[in-house]
This record gives C-alpha cells, structure tokens and sequence, in this order.
C-alpha cells in the first residue's frame, strides 16, 4: 500500500504542526534537528573515525560548538550568521555547499529553517535520546477529562488536544471483543464468550473478557509467535541442504513461557545465559537455544573459520537488535556512520558469543551439538520404567537359581574331564561382544570412514565424541549371543560397532553369517572383509562371509549403519564349533576355593548367557532382550534441542578488517559498548553478566524496545516505527513520554508482560473505533496519533487460525513436533538440493496435525508454507522485528481456492447446517456473526441468502458438482446426504472468509 | 497507491455506482480501473532516474557456476599445459574451498571442447555453444567477471540480493519497488525453476533469491510453476465455475463496499481491487501458459523440448511471451552446473538444455521488435578453476568452484551488442583487464532500466541498503549502447 514504509519522521511532524497551526513552537533537538544532522552530515563528520573530514564532528556538543582547523564554529548558540554550518548548508555555490554533490542532496528550505531557529533558540544539545534512560514523566494535563481511562490515554489525548484532533467514539462492543480477542490469543472469539459480554452489563465486564483472555494458553501460543520472528526460530537450518532441525521444544519453551507470565528480564536472561544460571533446568538450558536459532550450513567447500565468524556475527547482530534495538550489523566492517558505536564495541560482544562448544558446520544433522535431550513427561515416567524392569530382570539373572546352578557344576566338571583334542569340531575362540556409538549422521555420510574407530587399531580403553559431543566408550556385552537377532542398538540415522576377539588354533578359513540393518561393513584384523550398502530390516542368514583367520588372535569389526528406524544385527559362526574362550577356561581351571568373586562373577555369566537352557532363565533372557529393544526404540523417540554450552576455555575474539575472518587485527575482551552505562564491577564478565546488564534499570534501551514491539503488536505500528532501530536513523519516538513512562511502569513491575499487555487493551485508546473520516485520514494516514482504534488486515497465522476456528475444525493442542498441512505439491522439490531430507514435502494427514495453529506448522526456511510467506510472514532465515502488512493478488487467490481454506469453508457451511437452526435466514445469521461477531444487518443478510439460493440451484443444475467441491474436505465422510446445499452454504462460507471485515482487526 | 488519492478514487466510484446500480458496479469495476498510469503500477515517483533503454528484463540464470573455459573463455595456451601445476604465481594463495584445498596437486586440466572464433567481433565460443557461435554478434560477452564467495549458497545469495547472507531483497524485487507493474493482469516479476539434464546431485535455489528482503513481500517473486497451478492457488476449487467465481466477487465487493463506507480505510478499495485482479489472473494466467497458439516455425526455433512442460526451452518460450504481456522481470533458474566432476559427461548435456532456447528467445525477441527494449542476461553465480577437482585425463575431469573470474553475457536494450569486454589471464583464473565485480554487473542491469543504483536504496536496520552495496560500483560503460 505504501511503499515508502519508513515515512520520515520529520516530515510527519511538519505535517502536524503545520497543519496544527503551531508553527512557532520551539525546535526540538531530538526530534527536529538531530535526524537532519545525522542523515546528512554523519557520514563524514560523525562517529566513524576513519571516514572524518576535516576533523569535524557534529555528532557531539564538543564537535559542534568547537573552533575548528577553520578557526571558524560549525555552531554558535543564538547566532546562526555566525554558524558556519548554516552557512554551508545554505550556500548557493556548488563547492561551498554541504553535503556535497557526490555525498548527497541539498538540504531542503525547511530543514534550513529549522537549523536556523534551532540555533536562534539557543542550540540546546541533547544526547540522543534513546542513550539516556528514560525519565518519568508527569503526566499530562487534559481538557476532556471525561475520556480517558488509564494514563496512557493522557499522553495520547494531550498530543491530539495539541494537534486539535480528539477521539474517536469507543467501539461497539462486539467489535470490541473481537479486536481484544485476536490481540490477546490470535483466534476469534466463540459466540458464546460474545454472547456472555452483550450480556455482561457489570462495569468491569471488559476487564473479566481481558483477565479471562491473559488466562487462556492460546495466549502464549499468540505472543510466542511474533517472539519467533523476532528469534528467527525455524524448523530447518535454513542455509544449503537446508535439513531438518530439530527445536522445537525451544518453540515450546517460548509459548509456556508466556503463558506462565514468566517476566520479560527472566525471559531475557533463561536465553541468553540460561546455562550460566546456578544449576540450570532442562527449560534454562532449552531457553539457550535462542542463541543457535541463527541459520546454519554444512555445506562441501565450506571454510570452517568462515561459517564460525558468521555464526557468531548472527548472534551479536540479532542480541542488538532484539534487546536493544541497535544496528551492530553496521561496526562489524566500520565504526558506526551515525550511531556511537565502535568495531571495538562490536567485536567485544562478539567476545560474548564465540565461546560454544560445538562446531560452526552443522553436520547437515538435526541435533548439531551441542544439544540436549528434551524427553516428553511420559517419555521420563516410560524410562525409569524402562531402567527398573531391566535392573530387576539383570538382578534376577544374576541371583541364585539353584537348579541352573547345579547344571553349571554339572557343566564345569564336564568342560575339565573333556580333552580338548578329542573335540575335532571345537576349533574357533569367540569372545564377547564389544560395543560403541551411536555415530548419528546424514545418509550420505554415514557409509565413509570418517567415524569411530574404523580403519584404526582397537583400543577398547579409546574414548570417542559423537556428533553430539557425547563422550562413549566401548561396552561389553555378553548378553549378545550368535545364532540371535539383536535389536537393541541405538541411535537412529546413525553407525555402531561391533567388535571381539576371535581366536584360532591354526590359520583357518570359518564361514560366517549376519545380517544387520541396514548396512554393513566387517573388517578383520584391519582388512576390509566385507561391505554391503543396503536399506532392510535384520533377520538370521542375509549374508554369508568368509572370515580368513590367522593363528592366534584375530580382530572382527563389524558396522553397522542404520538409515532410519530401528536397527540391529545377526551373527553366527556357521564351519566351527566355538571354544571356549581362554579366559573361561582359566577360571574352570582354577579350584572353585580359589576363584575371586570377579571369576565366579564372570564364569556364571559365561554359563547363564552362553550354555544354559534352563527354561525359565531363556524367558527371562529374552524378556530383557526384548526390554533393551523397547528401551532403543525409546530413545530413537525422545527429541532433542539445541542448546547454548560454553567451553571451558573462551575462545579469543578479534577485530576483524573489514569484517572478514581471515583478517584479524588486535584482540578484544568481553566489554558491553562503552556509549552505554557499564556493567557492574561483580557482575561476572560472561552471558550472565550481560543479561543482568541489559535488565538493570540504567539501561536505556531493553524495556524501551521491548514496550515498543508489544505496543506495535496491538497498535500495528511502535511508538517509534522502527522497532528494530532505536538510533538516529531510526525513527524519532512519536510519544516519548508514553514510551518512558510505559517502560518505567513496566521496570517498576518487574517487566509484567501480562500487566503490560492488560494495561495497554484496558485504555481508551485501544478501545476507539477503527472509523475513519477523510479529514482524519489525511491529516494522519498512518494512524501514529491514534486519534482512532487500531486497524489492519491480520496476519498470516492469524488468518488460518481463525478459519480453522470458525469452522470448528481446530485442534488446541499445545506443542510437539511441527506438523506439515497440506501445501501444492513440489514446492521444496522446485528447489531443494537432491541430497537434502527436506528435498520432499510430504503432508500430514492425521486431522490432529493438520488442523493445528499456525504457530505449529513447520518452516522450512528456504521454502517455507505459501500460507505464510504470502501473507508477509518472514523466512525465519534473519531475526524480523516487525512485518510487512501487503494487499495482493496472490492473497486473494489464496484464500479463494487454497484447499485450507475453501476445507474451512466446508466446516463452516457444516457447521452452520448444523448448529444455525433451520432457516436459511438463521443459517446465515449464525454463520456471518461466527466470522465477524456481529449480527449482520438486514441487507447484509439478505445478501447471504440470496447467495445461498442461487447458489443451490446452480449446484442442482450441475450433477456432481457439489460432490467435488466437498472432496476437498479431509474430515467428511465418503458420501454426503445434503451435498448440494453443503455446497451452497460452502460458497457463501468461502464469501465470508474474504470479507475485508473478516480479514480485518476492526 | 497514494492512499489520499485512492481515497478520493473511492469517493468517485461510490459516486459512479450509486446511479449504476451496485449489481453492474462491480463487473464493470474491471473497466473502469486504470490500466496502466503511473500511479496503478505503483514504484517510486522519483524512477526511472534517466529515460530507460529497457523497460523490461529476463535473467538467465545459470545455477551451480558454468565451466568458463570450456565454454566461451577461450585458453590455448593450457593445451601443453595438461596435467602441470597450476604456477604459483598466478595462484597467488587465494583461497581455495576445502573440497580442494586439501589436494596434493592443482593439476591443469585444459578444455577439451574445440573453439572458434564468430561473428563480427570474433569472439570465441566452444563446440558446445553452437546456437550461440551464431549469435554472438547479437551479445555482450562479459569474461571478468568476479566475486568473493567461493561457496554456492552464500554466492548465489550475493548476486541475487547483493549480500552473502539471508535477509536482503533481490534483483526482481527492487525492479518491482523501483518501477512498479506494467499491467494489471499479471505479477511484475516471475521466477521459473525448469529441469535439467546434467548433474542431477544438483545444488538447490532458495525463495530468498527472488523474495523480497526486507521490501514488502508484495514484490517478490511469483514462481511460476510447470505442473500443478502455474500460479499457487490459480484454479478455482473442484465444481466452482467461472460464473460462480464471478458471483462471489460481485458478492464480495459488495459487503467490502460496505465496510468501506462504514469504516473508509482506503485499505478495503485496495482489497476490493485485489481481488479483481486475482480474477483475472485467473484468465490470463491460463492465457499465458498456453501455448498452443504458438506458430510451429516459432516452436521449431526453440527446439524440441519447448512442448515439455517445465523445460527450459518452455520456460524461455514463456519469457517472451511475459516480455509480451508486461511483466517487468523475468528470473529462469537452470540447475545442474556444478560440475566438479564429470566435465566430459555432464556439461555437453547442460550446454544442450540451453544453448537452442537461449538463441531462439533472443531471436524471437528481435523478430517482434521486443529486444531492444528488453534486457536479456545470462549467467550463474562464480566461475570454475582450471586446475582438476579429483581424476584428470584429457577427456574428463573436474573443476571447483571459482570466485575470480567468469563468463557471463548481455543483450537487449541498452546492451551494445557484438562486444567482447574484459580479458582474463592465460589460465582464466585471474583478472587480466578490465574486471567487472558482480555489483558492477548488477549496477549495469540497474542502469540498462534507467535507474541510478547509487538512488535506489531502502533505509533497513538503519542503512540505507541498495542493491549493489556500500563500495563504489559502476555500471560498465563499455558494453552500454
């Protein structure tokens, strides 16, 4: 609609005072004067010291009023002919003039008028004001003061008072609770909660709508959402293959804490340092995550110091502007040009962020580490059940069993009668399984040697780092016996090894059958034997293998690579009869007195695994077998998240030239920008301390930014429009006052964003009719005055959601995995790399998934869902502190013809046959005031109806018709009675949830 | 749209509909919108900063980085050179992407492909590039030029939006914030994905490169798409006709005509015209796509793949025909370049896709009298290296990626055609003469459409972003008419 979207903020106020008549008022520095120095004369006379000229600088008093190299004063207070500076800028000869003609345009005659009179005025210099903290207003005096109902609505009608406007009538009531209800939970209200307000004729029954709302946990899944865009949370890593990321329990972390009210300096600090915090829950350590939503790549070619410089400049760059609204992405390569920040100040919060414990490269995994596991409740409770019934079944196996024990004497006065030579079939040692992993990887990395210990010596004492920088090391396990399948090994896309010692009377060749699932390598004694790449469940007998064994010892690794699901293998040595292993031997060999517990420990493990067929013990065998296999099923299950771990030792950080990462200059330690207050001296130098630092009262900037984005939120536009930019170039504040005293009332208690979301929707100012006159319009287009109720089209989550809603079809079910509804086919296809997990989308069926809120659908963020991006919602691919609210085309075809919406549209017709009585006139009724909360009037009715009929006779016209329209709906059943006049009321619901009324916050 | 003056737009049609009777209003809306003022297709008031050569473009691009020297970068001298390293001297330490920086050896692979000289110009072209051998005189050659990325992601994202990471508008998207719409039926800038037959391992595309940034999302790119609905969400629902369609909208500028003069947000005229426009793109999307009014001598000239859906023969035969109808800027994506392995297998087939199409729309152009006004560029995001990636022998080989020079070209309005501009050095691995940043390049696309790329800028983040950076960039006046 407008396309110049940051309307310059000194233009809008000569608009006001111009045509407030005001225009003797005295200039202010901040908001008049600075902007113009700052837009045309900071690049080379500001902060940035290696671009000064002529060693001017105007962004400070001492610069301004100084003498300089000239002899002449840029600026003398109360004497402009004396001022240099107007001087130049006034000049009519081109090379007198400043700017000059390659650095930019002329100033204007108003802006000159202004410098003039600012100086006249006395040239009273402030810093910049959103640098100093903010001051508590008085509260300003009104004329009427019968309108306002909190404070808020002083500042707002003083300002309007000032420019002769006043307010607007208050809404009707049943927009009223509508517009309460998107704000505060993102869905229409019910007719029922409508019905009670037209009811409720208490004077607070606002506040009950208001209390009830704040209550509800469809507002945190409201308020999370514009957090995520700010966070810049996505399902996928967003760069190259673009894979899936698993995180969404941060997601999780974001909704519960809103709905908890958690307070906005504990939401800072859990995210910023929640690992730093004395020891921290699993929610603090899920809360670092903020710290990793930043885009990540793995692609080939890439240069790791590279990805590591950019990782961390993403973190720098968005801490600033979510918390304090600042532009660090300017100093990264050059002091700032308008704003007095530093490449010092940069690259010494760079030194905050630089020190995690995990790689730059992504791995092309979902679980980059360093990430934490986040085991749902049930998932805990199945776990520890898990652990007990399998630590019963391993204490059982090794307590007396009289009967097996008496076979084992049995067995061991046989085993020493026996002569080995005799035993021709006897001739191979197999010793027992030793295990490690799970090495997790993509598909296309898992068959390469890369990991664990293949193609290098055994060491069984060797410690190994998964990808998720777990530290493993081999396990034995004699439970593992040959001629079984085995299924309880870990991991899911991922590679386990398997190793033990065969040993061979003489050089001998022994054949060997396995399976495995999936793939599988064996190697003996260093040499590959045998490799087969292969996706299959395991099963005896896939495989057939020679083993050559040399005399001696001899060294089977086995591989086994798993592509998804579960996984396990199969062994058995199938031409020799096994020995006994030696060390078995020995202990038979040794007299039972002299046996130390470790040896009958161990020769009754012997027995009880691999000898004895004692009924009841195979059944417990089996049992835990069976339970081990459930436990790594489990354990497949059980998400992970990325968290934020700090290494032991910070890794140092430098000021690069220019920004790039192979130029470093000279070192930085951790320091906050010096233009702001510093940190306390106890506080600790690290995350934690930075986070006390932005919540201490003395920062200028936190509660301002944050009071800002919940104020847009239900406004459409901040206080100061540009969210993500609180420095001079950003816009001037359009209510100073109201946004310190906000954020002081805010400060005071205790950074409640529930009682500052409360007392912003409890105003006078929130509850203005939307209405608008010409004069209105033009003499504030923008609505920055609010001398009228917020209006605009709602967002694209927004807009689902409450088709979903409407038409019944909504399931409000908190969290979980991101769920996938239906999208045209092949849009990651069009793009995606071949070789990437999210090459394919593939919807979701079940109607839970489906029909889900928005907030739960997945992003892929180099494609993500159309029903989104079409509706401005960001990529997610860069923290986002506001959104576009466009008008096009491609929307409109969206939700004519989407089949979300136009499924929508079916529920709602269901709904209205249904439950809307049994009268067409009752019919529409009902289903016009579940999209717009209000009772349609007498022509608008009329309208529907006479849709409805026209409509049903077009339907009957055309056999079959109706029966296609209504295959678009996933939730009907196969046939239809009334599918005709389903599909009539279908059209008209379709109508209503186009109406400009219902796309609308009105 | 000037919101006052849409205001004032809607006082006069509330005016026109109260004597024509609200019924008729709103299919005669269509009528009565302006087609194509000024103020209907939106941009800035202040563009076209100089009287523009070309009012519209098409941007071949090459994804995955072409192999320069086998295909127009024409280097002798490498011939006695096969299978010797790659002098340090001329190396020079750059940086290397660790798919090759760990190799023993930067051994030479020479091209295999045998070269000619054409055209006026005599501008050399490889025996893969036949169609284009014979159309060099109708092009620019650009040999050098050059970039910092060495990696596809954040090198096609930098040429594309002019910086390396996510979050900047594209090229489309500035044309359509700069210049707005040159008709009221279709997007201003569409973006097509065709298929490839080369390497099938093929590096992926993003939304980002044509989406808008931080401009608002009304300006990015529209995929049009080869199967499916051209256009997401085009076709009515199953068992809706056109009738019915239009019924509803009649329908719907009622109610919204209501909240209009009830509410007077000049927000709701803008819905009611959006939704006009969306039925028609109905029509002329459809319109559009089809094909099959296409004379057989001009399906012939783009070869036998144009009837298949979703080629890039198809997808340059529907450039021309959106060049027809006022689309403003028109991005083809071809994939499969990535060639750091498989030269002798997989580029012939690459080369094949487009060498045909790519004359043939240029051709076609120039016979309706469309080329001179419209800018036609090809090219992908980097260059390749002389030395082998992996295997060498003198039929095939490897290159990685290279960010130090490579090939492009121009034509069309404001392209001085039969030129061959900047020389790389006997290895096509550094800048001889006359280098050409990809700024450079981009300021050159700004230019050919009247716009000064140093004016066009978007204040974000507290900058005043353009398109082409922060450094000082040129369009390259050598190639300009």
């Amino acid at each position: 609609m407008y396309p110049r979207i940051l309307v310059n903020c000194l233009a809008m106020t000569s608009l006001f005072f111009a045509a407030s008549g005001q225009a003797e008022e005295a200039v202010n520095f901040i908001r008049d004067i600075r902007p113009i120095l700052a837009d045309n004369c900071f690049t080379c006379h500001g902060p940035d010291e290696a671009h000064r000229e002529a060693s001017l600088r105007l962004d400070l008093a001492s610069g301004a009023f100084a003498e300089a190299d000239s002899g002449a004063r840029a600026i003398v207070p109360g004497e402009p002919d004396e001022s240099e500076l107007l001087a130049r800028v006034a000049s009519e000869d081109e090379f007198e003039r400043m700017p000059p003609p390659d650095a930019g345009d002329a100033l204007t005659k108003e802006e000159i008028d202004l410098l003039r009179r600012w100086i006249e005025q006395g040239a009273e210099w402030e810093a910049h004001w959103s640098l100093s903290p903010p001051k508590d207003p008085e509260i300003p005096q009104v004329q009427d003061e019968a309108w306002p109902r909190n404070e808020i609505d002083r500042f707002i009608l003083a300002r309007l008072e000032k420019e002769e406007l006043s307010p607007n009538r208050a809404v009707d009531r049943e927009t009223l609770i509508r517009r309460v209800t998107l704000d505060l939970t993102g869905l229409p209200p019910s007719l029922e909660e409508v019905d009670a307000f037209l009811r409720d004729t208490a004077p607070n029954a606002y506040e009950r709508v208001v209390n009830r709302l704040l209550e509800s946990n469809r507002y945190g899944e409201h308020m999370a959402r514009y957090w995520l865009d700010a966070a810049r949370y996505g399902d996928t890593h967003g760069l190259h293959l673009d894979n899936y990321r698993e995180m969404w329990p941060y997601r999780d972390w974001a909704i519960t804490a809103f709905n908890e009210n958690m307070h906005y300096d504990q939401f800072i600090t859990e995210q910023l340092a929640g690992d730093l915090l004395p020891d921290p829950t699993l929610d603090q350590l899920i809360a670092t995550g903020f710290n990793r939503c930043h885009v990540t790549t793995s692609e080939g070619g890439s240069i790791e110091d590279e990805v590591y410089v950019r990782n961390v400049v993403d973190r720098v760059v968005t801490v600033g502007t979510v918390f304090m609204g600042m532009t660090f992405e300017c100093t990264r390569c050059h002091d700032h040009k308008y704003d007095p920040l530093t490449m010092n100040d940069f690259y010494s919060m760079f030194a905050y962020f630089n020190s995690i414990d995990g790689k730059p490269l992504d791995g092309n995994r979902k679980d980059h580490a360093p990430v934490i596991q986040v085991p749902t409740t049930e998932q805990q409770h199945e776990l520890t059940a898990y652990e007990s019934r399998i630590g019963e079944i391993e204490a059982r196996l090794k307590a007396d069993w009289p009967e097996v024990d008496q076979q084992q004497q049995a067995w061991e006065a046989e085993m020493l009668a026996r002569d080995e030579n005799s035993d021709t079939t006897a001739n191979i040692g197999l010793e027992d399984w030793h295990f490690v992993g799970p090495f997790g990887d993509t598909r296309r990395y898992l068959f390469n040697r890369k990991h664990g210990p293949e193609g290098k010596p055994i060491d069984l004492k060797q410690e190994f780092t998964l990808a998720t920088e777990e530290i493993v090391t081999w396990q034995q396990r004699p439970e593992w016996v040959d001629g079984q399948v085995h299924r309880d090994l870990p991991g899911d896309m991922a590679a386990n090894f398997l190793y033990r010692k065969i040993t061979s009377p003489d050089e001998q060749k022994v054949t060997a059958s396995l399976g495995s699932d999936d793939a599988v390598k064996v190697y003996l004694n260093g040499e590959k034997v045998f490799e087969k790449d292969v996706s299959r469940g395991v099963a005896p007998d896939q495989d057939i293998l020679d083993l050559p064994l040399k005399q001696g010892d001899n060294e089977l690794l086995m591989k086994v690579m798993n592509y998804g699901g579960n996984t396990g293998f199969y062994f058995k040595v199938m031409s020799a009869t096994p020995l006994i292993p030696d060390e078995i031997v020995s202990i038979l060999e040794t007299a039972p007195e002299d046996r130390t517990a470790e040896d009958k420990a161990e020769l009754q493990k012997h027995y009880r695994f691999k000898v004895a067929a004692h009924d009841e013990l195979q059944q417990a065998k089996s049992r835990l077998a069976k339970l081990r296999e459930q436990r790594a099923e489990l354990e497949r299950q059980i998400p992970t998240t990325l968290i934020w771990k700090e290494r032991k030792e910070p890794r140092p950080a430098f000021v690069l030239r220019r920004g790039e990462y192979d130029q470093p200059l000279e070192e930085r330690q951790r320091l906050t920008p010096v233009v702001l207050p510093p940190m306390r001296e106890d506080w600790p130098n690290d995350r934690l301390g930075l986070a006390m630092w932005l919540v201490d009262p003395a920062h200028p900037l936190t509660a301002r930014v944050a009071v800002n984005r919940f104020w847009q939120q239900l406004f459409g536009t901040g206080i100061v429009k540009t969210a993500e930019d609180f420095g001079t170039r950003g816009e001037t504040p359009v209510h100073p006052e109201l946004l310190d005293w906000l954020s002081i009332r805010f400060l005071e208690e205790g950074w409640d964003v529930k009682a500052l979301m409360k007392r912003m929707v409890m105003s006078a100012t929130y509850q203005q009719s939307s209405q608008m006159t010409q004069e209105a319009h033009v003499r504030d287009p923008d609505n920055r005055l609010l001398a009228r109720g917020p209006r605009f089209r709602l967002e694209a989550e927004m807009l689902r959601d409450q088709a979903l809603s409407v038409s019944g079809l909504l399931v409000e079910q908190f969290g979980g995995p991101s769920v996938k509804p239906p999208q045209p086919d092949g849009l990651w296809f069009a793009v995606g790399y071949s070789g990437s997990n999210t090459v394919r989308f593939v919807p979701d069926t079940d109607l839970e998934k489906i029909h889900r809120r928005s907030v739960y659908t997945f992003i892929k963020r180099t494609a993500p869902p159309p029903q989104m991006s079409t509706f401005d919602s960001p990529s997610r691919e860069a923290c986002a502190m506001r959104r576009e609210r466009t008008n096009t085309p491609l929307q409109a075809l969206l939700l004519f013809n989407d089949p979300q919406y136009v499924e929508a549209a079916i529920g709602l017709a269901q709904r209205a046959l249904r439950e809307g009585g049994e009268t067409d006139n009752s019919r529409a009724e009902y289903m016009f005031r579940l999209c717009a909360s209000r009772y349609p009037t007498a022509g608008e009715l009329q309208d529907l109806i006479n849709a409805v009929q026209v409509e049903r006779e077009s339907f009957a016209r055309r056999e079959g018709a109706a029966e296609n329209l209504l295959q678009v709906a996933s939730f009907l059943e196969d046939t239809v009675d009334n599918a005709n006049e389903l599909a009539a009321w279908t059209m008209t619901a379709n109508l209503l949830l186009n109406l400009d009324e219902v796309l609308t916050k009105n | 749209m000037d919101p006052i003056q849409q205001h004032f737009t809607a006082i006069t049609r509330r005016h026109f509909f109260g004597q024509a009777g609200l019924g008729l209003g709103a299919a005669a809306l269509t009528s009565i919108l302006p087609q194509s003022s000024a103020v209907a297709a939106g941009g800035l008031p202040d563009l076209p900063h100089f009287a523009p050569k070309a009012k519209r473009a098409i941007y071949l691009f090459m994804a995955g980085a072409p192999c320069q020297m086998d295909m127009f970068d024409y280097k002798p001298k490498m011939d006695d050179m096969f299978d010797q390293d790659l002098p340090e001297s001329i190396r020079q330490g750059q940086r290397l992407t660790t798919m090759t920086s760990g190799q023993e050896r930067f051994p030479i692979a020479p091209s295999k492909y045998k070269f000619e000289q054409y055209g006026q110009g005599g501008a050399w072209v490889s025996e893969l590039m036949p169609y284009h051998a014979r159309m060099v005189d109708d092009i620019a050659l650009l040999k050098t030029v050059h970039t910092e990325a060495i990696n596809h992601d954040p090198a096609i994202t930098y040429i594309c939006t002019g910086h390396q990471l996510p979050g900047r508008a594209s090229l489309g998207a500035w044309l359509s914030y700069g210049l707005g719409s040159m008709n009221d039926s279709l997007p201003s800038f569409v973006v097509m994905t065709p298929s490839w037959t080369g390497r099938q391992d093929a590096q992926a595309l993003y939304n980002r490169l044509w989406g808008s940034g931080f401009l608002p999302s009304r300006y990015q790119g529209v995929s049009l798409r080869s199967s499916g609905d051209p256009v997401l969400f085009l076709s009515d629902p199953p068992g809706v006709t056109r009738d019915m369609r239009r019924r509803m909208l009649d329908r719907l500028a009622r109610f919204n005509q209501r909240t209009l003069d009830r509410i007077g947000d000049p927000e709701t005229q803008t819905r009611i015209e959006q939704a006009e426009m969306a039925f028609r793109m109905q029509s002329s999307v459809p319109e559009l796509t089809d094909i099959s009014d296409e004379p057989q001598h001009v399906l012939d000239m783009y070869g036998p793949d144009v009837k298949k859906p979703g080629t890039y023969a198809a997808s340059c035969l529907l450039a021309r025909r959106m060049a027809e109808r006022g689309v403003r800027f028109t991005q083809i994506f071809h994939r499969g370049w990535d060639q750091h392995f498989n030269v002798g297998g997989d580029l012939p087939k690459q080369c094949q896709d487009v060498d045909q199409p790519s004359w043939a729309l240029i051709q076609d152009l120039k016979q309706r009298g469309l080329l001179q006004d419209t800018l036609v560029v090809w090219g992908g995001e980097f260059g390749r290296t002389i030395y082998c990636q992996g295997k060498l022998t003198r039929e095939n080989y490897g290159r990685d990626h290279h960010p130090r020079c490579f090939t492009i070209w121009m034509a069309g309005g404001g392209i001085r055609s039969g030129v061959v501009h900047g020389e790389t050095d006997d290895f096509s691995y550094n800048v001889a003469e006359n280098p050409v940043h990809i700024h450079d390049l981009n300021a050159t696309i700004l230019h050919c459409l009247g716009i000064d790329h140093r004016r066009l800028s978007f204040r974000f983040q507290g900058l005043d972003v353009r398109l082409t950076g922060v450094e000082e960039q040129n369009p390259v006046q050598a190639i300009l008419a």
